[in-house]
């Protein structure tokens, strides 16, 4: 017999002490672990966890585009595919890409593409896979920051990096980095992604309370953007640091 | 005829001039600091000049870098170094390539690049010795694609290339042409100027350590031959211990150190 569990929320996504639910602070982020290059053979891969969402990210190209027809005589392409993983939620996803999974992409895809230079790439288009293994929350935001880790690590000449986060309200207040029960239960969600170039909305906010979000999310975004930054060089000065003591 | 053509590849094969080292790996005059995509490399932009691996930003104040690499400053200019990156073909490089497919007009070779290179029939025989009066060569061996198999290892030079048509490829010319036995491995292609080493320093200290003939080229693919098994496999060894460690100083010496050190314990003398 099938177990049935209802959708249920809490009531109140504060506890009695100001904290959120998961023993948050307000504008405090979840715990953040990234690597890059776990993936052989891939030209390059990053894996991130970001709570409880896990996410590996792999990159190919620039490499033939098929079907050919998707080609650009003028520049290359760049393709987003962002996939759930069956178990990755709590019940059992369809695998077959569905309407969310296909917006999500192209979101990705127009997030990533303007820091690309795809006009030297001309019928060649780079590929870029993202698996999401567990899900719980703020997965789109994720799925960019961990695309451009893969991005660079595959050596793709790129205008900067980039990092999204999201803010948004539940009960009432702002916060920063929103868990999926928050997210669901809560009254917006608006994920942001720096470089500025792409910002995503649904929800309920006035304009002041929009304009705070960007602000929380900036300050969120320099912290996640400064362990990107440690996580690609440290594949590099980890080896360096292994001979600089023996020479010195 | 071929097979002479084969045997005079094989002997001039060991003492093949390495390839010039390219400037931006010299030891000492780069420092070795990690840069990632974004990161602002100087904001004195009446100084400086974006070179390779860089770019204004849109206000063109600052100098911000577009690859993982090291940075490096040369006169005015400001570089990055790739450390990871793909092949770009470039008119004049050797390159490791692999038959892939054929028809009676062109071969189709794999050459580690983001296009197929083509390879004409009329570019794999030497020209204008046979033709004359007598005699006069046959047409047909110009024209025919039956010199050479699909999976076979080939070493072509880069006709042309550009961004938009496949690279053309030749072997005609030294050191060019099939090879028949050794081993190809594949690195990194930007990390291709250390294993050769400045002024061909690193190659040099392979062969003479291990005893092998090594041929590197630019698209990432070495062809390796040793005396026996156990020198090839300490080649390997080393040449992917190169390009774990490309990035770090002294590079030269830690590896003499390594492949001595592994003589020994693998007892080969």
């Amino acid at each position: 017999m099938p177990l049935i569990i209802k959708d249920e929320y809490p009531e109140k996504l504060f506890r009695e002490d100001g904290k959120r639910l998961d023993g948050r602070e307000k504008h405090e982020l979840r715990p953040i672990k990234m690597e890059v290059g776990v993936l052989k053979n891939a030209d390059g891969s990053a894996y991130l966890e970001w709570g409880n969402n896990k996410i590996f990210a792999a990159v190919y190209g620039p490499r033939d585009v098929h079907p050919h027809y998707l080609a650009k005589p003028d520049k290359g392409i760049l393709r987003v595919f962002y996939r759930m993983a069956t178990f990755s939620v709590f019940e059992r996803k369809r695998p077959a890409p569905g309407r969310r999974e296909k917006e999500i992409s192209m979101v990705l895809t127009d997030c990533l593409e303007p820091l690309l230079f795809l006009e030297l790439y001309p019928g060649n288009s780079f590929e870029v896979f993202i698996n999401v293994m567990n899900a719980d929350g703020g997965t789109r935001c994720a799925c960019a920051t961990v695309a451009a880790l893969a991005l660079a690590d595959a050596g793709v000449p790129m205008r900067s990096l980039v990092t999204a986060v999201a803010v948004g309200k539940i009960d009432g207040e702002l916060v920063t980095d929103l868990s999926g029960i928050e997210d669901k239960a809560g009254e917006a969600d608006l994920p942001c992604a720096i470089t500025w170039f792409n910002e995503e909305f649904d929800g309920k906010m006035d304009l002041e309370e929009f304009e705070k979000c960007l602000t929380l999310a900036k300050n969120a975004l320099t912290k996640i953007h400064e362990i990107q930054l440690n996580v690609l060089k440290n594949k590099y000065i980890a080896i360096q640091e292994e001979y600089s003591g023996g020479k010195n | 005829m071929e097979n002479e053509e084969e045997e005079l590849i094989e002997e001039t094969i060991t003492d093949n001039d390495e390839d010039k080292e390219l400037p931006e790996f010299d030891g000492e005059d780069i420092s070795r600091e990690v840069v990632v995509p974004g990161e602002v490399l100087t904001e004195d932009t009446k100084n400086f000049l974006p070179g390779r691996g860089t770019i204004f930003n849109k206000e063109r104040n600052k100098i911000i870098s577009l690859n993982i690499g090291l940075k490096q400053i040369n006169k005015n200019y400001i570089n990055v170094i790739p450390l990871k990156g793909f092949y770009t073909p470039r008119a004049g490089d050797k390159v490791i390539a692999l038959v892939t497919d054929k028809n009676p007009v062109k071969y189709r070779c794999d050459i580690n690049a983001k296009d197929e290179g083509v390879l004409k029939p009329r570019n794999t025989v030497k020209r204008g010795k046979t033709r004359g009066f007598r005699g006069g060569g046959s047409e047909s061996a110009d024209n025919s694609t039956d010199k050479y198999q699909i999976g076979d290892i080939l070493i072509v030079k880069v006709l042309s290339a550009d961004r938009l048509n496949q690279p053309e490829l030749t072997t005609v010319g030294q050191y060019l042409g099939k090879r028949r036995d050794g081993i190809v491995i594949s690195i990194d292609p930007p990390k291709i100027p250390r294993v050769i080493g400045r002024n061909g320093s690193m190659i040099k200290m392979l062969k003479n350590l291990t005893k092998s003939n090594i041929f590197v080229t630019q698209n990432g693919r070495i062809w390796l031959k040793g005396e026996n098994i156990a020198y090839e496999r300490l080649l390997i060894d080393a040449i992917k211990k190169i390009e774990r460690e490309a990035h770090t100083v002294g590079l030269t010496d830690r590896i003499t150190k390594y492949i001595d050190n592994e003589k020994k314990i693998r007892g080969i003398n």
